[in-house]
């Protein structure tokens, strides 16, 4: 569902992000992408969610070629998938319940269907009974659950989570982890970059490691440092 | 395309927008409303000058004096003015109305005419009409080389002074109107640049969650083309209550001047102003959506 070909990117202040990365995910794997700070693991999401292209090689999500996608194509493309970040990105005057349903206002959904689905994701998140208070209200944790919340409420078959425990603590961080498995046992691929060693060598999931750009490990029940 | 219940979206969007920046909003709908207001004034003032240059215009004519001629040659000379194209009247003036005409007009002032009398010193003339005052140069021209006319007159000056007063009308008229659109359409692109920057968290969300160009561009839009709309309806409204008290007032002081009434052509002025504020809100969020949003 998801292929890289000989995948190259470098920034115009010639900075080469990602140098010939070859990479394959079948539907409803779960990928951990791991390597040190400046290695390219954010800027691998950011060519699958086409805010960069790459400079040259193929991108394919289910066998569309990613990087060819005209302007007006790449919202459709983004609606196939979800994503996390390390710093939840809430707006902060909207509350837990219009953070969530924004994604599918965006996307033009029935109010009604837009009550009944934002209501079960938080339900589904935990929480239910905080969809009335704004971020600033809750702990990182949960405001990541409201973030995790907004990024599966359309359904994507990909995830991409961009160091999603980053800021928070051990035990919080497992939480999350428990919650992204969950998503991803209903069939949702999910690619998350990591820096939290302990996760990825106890969950032993597959692991690709990227080292200046350059793809040196993939491994299918990795660790942290292989 | 956007579905048409997500407008209501939008239009919240824009209202929250500039409810949230009132100030910027204010600023932006006064200068929209000074702007169309000096273009209306204008216009106003224009419209009625033209009014005055037809005015004038209708009256003007040409004056054939003659020569001593038989009343056989005057009516052959009538026939052929009447032949030139664009002459719709030609009326024959004896001298001793030409002389009495001089008496009405210099009224209590006339005794230096006396004495005068016996040998009228005037001529009889031919005073003809065109059907459009454009054509009176050509007429007049045609008329100076028949035989039995000695020299023609006609309104050149005023004719010349009317066109150049009209050419200079409307120089002044597009230089106004450019530079004040200008202004408008700055204010509203600022506007708009600051509700951009205001929501530029909002719309990173909306990228990454897959809004299209159009919806987020959308409630910017409408917050422009509110801006502009407002603008202009101050601005008409101003205008027109402006007018209608002023021609009231001014057609009982000069009660024969060709003032350009009230209706319906402040409804055409409203019409006018309200489409150009649209236009101009529209093309000012469009300038700032252009280089802010487009990726
Ligand atoms: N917009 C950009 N312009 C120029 N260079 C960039 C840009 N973004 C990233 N880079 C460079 O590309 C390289 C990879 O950056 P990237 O953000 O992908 O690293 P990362 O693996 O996500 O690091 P971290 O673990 O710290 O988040 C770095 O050397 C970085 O300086
Ligand atoms: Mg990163």
């Amino acid at each position: 569902m998801l292929e890289l070909s000989n995948v190259t990117k470098a920034y115009p202040n010639g900075s080469v992000a990602l140098n010939q990365v070859n990479m394959l995910v079948e539907r409803g794997e779960f990928v951990f992408v791991v390597g040190a700070s400046g290695a390219g693991k954010t800027t691998l999401t950011k060519l699958l969610l086409r805010e960069e292209k790459p400079t040259s090689g193929k991108i394919a999500i289910n066998g569309k070629n990613i990087a060819k996608l005209r302007p007006h194509e790449v919202p459709y493309l983004r609606r196939s998938m979800g994503v996390v970040f390390q710093d939840f990105r809430l707006m902060p005057t909207w509350t837990v319940e219009e953070n969530v349903a924004f994604a599918m206002v965006v996307v033009e959904t029935a109010p009604r269907l837009i009550r009944r689905r934002v209501a079960e994701v938080l339900e589904l998140v935990g929480l239910a009974n905080k969809h009335a208070q704004l971020p600033s209200q809750l702990s990182g944790g949960e405001q990541q659950r409201v973030a995790l919340a907004r990024a599966i409420v359309n359904k994507p078959m990909l995830l991409l989570a961009d160091e999603p425990t980053g800021n928070l603590d051990p035990e919080t961080s497992w939480g999350i982890v428990k919650l992204l498995l969950d998503i991803n046992s209903t069939g949702t691929t999910m690619l998350m970059v990591t820096h939290a060693k302990q996760i990825v060598d106890t969950l032993r999931k597959r692991v690709v490691e990227l080292e200046s750009g350059c793809l040196t490990r993939d491994e299918k029940c990795g660790i942290y440092h292989g | 395309m956007v579905k048409p219940r997500t407008f209501g979206y939008f239009f919240e969007s824009a209202g929250k927008s500039l409810v949230r920046n009132s100030w910027m909003t204010l600023a932006s709908i006064s200068t929209v409303a000074v702007s169309l207001l000096v273009l209306g004034i204008f216009l106003l003032v224009a419209v009625n000058i033209n009014a005055v240059a037809a005015n004038v215009e209708g009256q003007l004519q040409v004056t054939a004096h003659l020569a001593t001629l038989s009343a056989a040659e005057r009516g052959r000379l009538e026939t052929e003015i009447k032949a030139i194209p664009g002459v719709t009247e030609v009326r024959f003036v004896p001298q001793s109305e030409a002389w009495q005409r001089l008496l009405e007009w210099y009224g209590d002032n006339q005794d230096f005419l006396a004495g005068w009398e016996e040998e009228n010193p005037l001529r009889d003339s031919f005073e003809i009409r065109a059907d459009v005052s454009h054509r009176v140069p050509e007429i007049a021209a045609a008329v100076t080389v028949l035989a039995g006319v000695e020299e023609v007159l006609w309104g050149r000056e005023i004719v010349e002074q009317l066109l150049a007063i009209t050419r200079m009308m409307r120089l002044v008229g597009i230089g106004l109107m450019v530079a004040l659109a200008l202004a408008a359409l700055f204010i509203i692109a600022n506007t708009i640049r600051m509700a951009i920057f205001a929501r530029r968290r909002e719309i990173g969300i909306m990228r990454y969650i897959g809004a299209t160009n159009w919806f987020i561009r959308w409630p910017f839009v409408i917050e422009g083309l509110v801006l502009g709309l407002l603008g202009g309806m101050m601005a008409a409204s101003v205008l027109a209550w402006g007018y209608y008290l002023a021609v009231r007032a001014l057609v009982q002081a000069i009660p024969f001047w060709p003032w350009v009434q009230p209706w319906p052509f402040l409804q055409q002025l409203a019409l006018l102003l309200l489409s150009i504020g649209v236009v101009i809100g529209i093309l000012g969020s469009g300038l700032s959506l252009r280089r802010y949003l487009d990726a």
